[in-house]
């Protein structure tokens, strides 16, 4: 299905003429950021392989102190590039799907994952039975690592990515649904943020030329969630349990994130992307 | 209102659009209903949709008061509470402005705008390309919590605004609870509400965060000509609104709902309401197993025509408890006796009821999760409903009904015209 979608995205760029008003040629103005992009995202699956195999032997080892504090960073990886990943449908099911994604909950054998890792870490506060769940998880980043590199980035997907990192904030980070066993949801909020920014700051040429209120907007939003964010790092780097963020900033937030999720779903009609 | 075509009823407009869409329709239905005899094949035509010739009904939205408290009360209504998400006073304008503009908009209908399809289009769409008012109103209330720290409102608060505190019978969940600001949508047709409900969220995303909604309607009543309109039925199959004060009647509200100017309450308050909102369940399979007799008697009605049992052959018949001082034939404690005793005095304690019926799902024991949504309007909270309230706890109605949310709130008043906005004297009165 996913494939599907892909491949009329890549005929519908390929063809894309730009409406008068619109960029003059927006196809050929996107290669530098979507290379660019190419590049943050090869990046990051490369640190996400690594990280999940430290993280993967943790758990394969029993050391589930480490597997725990290695949880939050490693999917950091995976979040900020989830607008390409999640093209993978197969793998986005297997590597992230929650509790709620399956009828039958945890039981259901078909839940495999972070999640499920994350379930046995926390709810069980042990290893046990994870090492075939740990190795599947590898096998998946590995698979990930391999599709994306023989992947031709759709400019269409690119540019939507910004918003859409936006949407997976709202829906479920906001709400602490997303780790909802270690309650690490900042790590998440952090990454999808971060994603969204990096399209957005790749864009920025592009969108300059042609509104400049919309880019002051815009960064405004993203300095209110880093601002709120920020107070929430510990020392070691990482964020505190999302269970410890106070009301007032959560309702800033989800101001600030859906004001950017409604922005950022102008930016492929902005650069006069189908 | 503008329709392109206004030498075609719409109607026949619609007709026409559906038209348009009819072969895509039986497409539709054919592969959902493959038995449907409907799908045969060749066949084109919009699926049924029920119709209505009200669609074009308006309320005007400049006034002295806001529309949607003594306007009469259509079919459908929610109920949505909102945290305010604006920082400062600027925001707060913003917001009230904003609101206004938008209110006003769908209130009056009209063609959506049609931009490049590249982008998201500004409209959901679901009510069409012509929106149609539909008796549209939406009412703007404030909570006790806007009146915080973070706009400089407080020595501007209505004197008796609060937060709702638990009644005994109360089982309050907190997440259905108060709010800086609701938002009450009545309308002929839920999609209409829901269609303006969503218009808001996607123009102030940045202002507001919706905190709870409850939506509810109201059974249609046969049109009796020569007789006074009857009261429409709650779940419990009551008829619920007998006795309400006449809400067209446009002294009778000065005195009831209207705050007025020179009362003790701010200068900027009058023409506002007080606006209580009470979202309460009602186990309705225990009811439905409670003998008619004993269900007359916590009411101290008649289930079928809502004479009062003190004598009457209709809801319009006044009690009379003159009588049956130990209510032999009312008992002391039958729910209308308590809201209203009818005792000298007892009518500083009327109030404007315009409730509706919400059904929301089942609870996790199996039961439906049903009951009353319960809106008043009124002058003063503390005689109105907060002391009908006080009376009434503890009646035997008490077994069957559990309230779970809901708050206090103030109905702002309207805004006058082009130039005025809603929330206006508000902000003018802390500036």
């Amino acid at each position: 299905m996913k494939r599907q979608i892909l491949a009329t995205v890549l005929f519908a760029g390929l063809l894309a003429a730009p409406l008068p008003g619109m960029a003059a040629d927006a196809s050929l103005d996107l290669v530098t950021p979507i290379t660019d992009y190419k590049i943050y995202v090869t990046r990051n699956v490369d640190a996400l392989v690594k990280a999940t195999r430290t993280f993967t032997d943790a758990v394969k080892r029993g050391d589930v102190d480490t597997a725990k504090r290695l949880f939050g960073p490693t999917r950091m990886h995976y979040e900020r590039i989830e607008p390409i990943a999640e093209l993978f449908s197969d793998l986005d099911a297997s590597v992230d799907s929650r509790e709620d994604d399956h009828e039958h909950g945890v039981g259901s054998s078909d839940f495999t994952g972070f999640h499920r890792i994350e379930y046995g870490l926390w709810i069980k506060n042990s290893t046990a039975g994870l090492t075939p769940l740990a190795d599947k998880l590898m096998a998946d980043v590995l698979d990930l690592q391999k599709r994306i590199a023989g992947l031709t980035f759709p400019p269409s997907i690119v540019v939507g990515g910004a918003a859409a990192l936006m949407e997976e904030v709202a829906a479920t980070k906001v709400s602490g649904e997303e780790d909802r066993y270690s309650h690490t949801d900042l790590y998440d909020f952090q990454a999808n943020v971060e994603g969204s920014k990096k399209i957005f700051d790749l864009l920025r040429p592009q969108l300059a030329s042609q509104d400049s209120a919309f880019i002051q907007k815009v960064d405004g939003n993203f300095k209110t969630v880093d601002t709120i964010l920020a107070k929430y790092k510990t020392t070691d780097g990482g964020y505190v349990t999302y269970d410890k963020v106070d009301e007032r900033d959560r309702k800033v937030l989800s101001g600030a994130v859906n004001t950017l999720a409604e922005d950022l779903s102008t930016l492929r009609g902005k650069l006069g992307l189908s | 209102m503008k329709t392109q075509d206004t030498d075609t009823p719409i109607s026949l407009q619609r007709r026409r659009l559906l038209q348009g869409l009819g072969v895509t329709g039986a497409t539709v239905a054919g592969s959902l209903c493959p038995f449907s005899a409907h799908a045969s094949a060749g066949a084109s035509g919009a699926t049924h949709a029920p119709q209505s010739d009200a669609t074009l009904q308006s309320q005007s939205f400049y006034g002295t008061h806001q529309s949607g408290v003594v306007t009469p009360r259509p079919a459908a209504g929610i109920m949505v509470a909102f945290d305010v998400l604006a920082t400062d006073r600027a925001g707060l304008e913003r917001l009230f402005r904003t609101l206004t503009e938008r209110i006003r908009v769908l209130m009056q209908g009209g063609a959506v705008p049609q931009i490049d399809p590249k982008l998201p289009p500004p409209d959901s769409g679901i009510l069409g390309p012509v929106v149609h008012p539909d008796n549209l109103t939406v009412t703007v209330s404030v909570g006790d919590s806007l009146f915080d720290d973070r706009f400089g409102l407080a020595s501007a608060k209505p004197r008796q605004l609060q937060r709702m505190t638990s009644f005994p019978n109360d089982a309050l969940d907190t997440e259905r609870c108060h709010g800086d600001l609701t938002l009450q949508f009545c309308a002929n047709t839920p999609d209409t509400n829901i269609h303006a409900l969503r218009d808001i969220i996607k123009t102030l995303p940045d202002l507001l965060l919706v905190r709870w909604k409850q939506e509810g309607t109201i059974p249609p009543v046969p049109v009796q000509p020569g007789r006074p309109e009857p009261s429409a039925r709650n779940f419990l199959g009551f008829l619920d609104g007998s006795a309400n004060p006449k809400a067209d009647d446009a002294k009778l509200m000065d005195g009831i709902v209207w705050i007025q100017p020179g009362s003790e309450e701010p200068a900027w308050a009058a023409h506002g309401s007080y606006q209580v909102v009470r979202i309460i369940r009602n186990y309705v399979e225990r009811w439905d197993r409670t003998p008619l007799q004993e269900q007359e008697t916590i009411f101290g009605r008649r289930k079928y025509d809502g004479a009062p049992l003190s004598g009457g052959t209709d809801e319009f018949t006044e009690p009379d408890y003159r009588n049956d001082p130990e209510g032999k034939i009312t008992p002391l404690d039958a729910h209308i006796r308590l809201a209203n005793p009818r005792m000298p005095g007892t009518e500083r304690n009327l109030i404007l009821r315009r409730p509706f019926n919400y059904s929301n799902g089942v609870q996790n024991n199996g039961q439906l999760d049903m009951g009353l949504l319960m809106i008043i309007y009124q002058a003063s909270l503390v005689e109105g409903f907060i002391t009908v309230q006080n009376r009434l706890n503890g009646e035997p109605l008490e077994e069957y009904i559990k309230p779970i949310g809901g708050g206090y709130y103030f109905t702002l008043p309207g805004a006058a015209g082009p130039d005025d906005y809603l929330g206006r004297t508000l902000i003018q009165a802390t500036a």
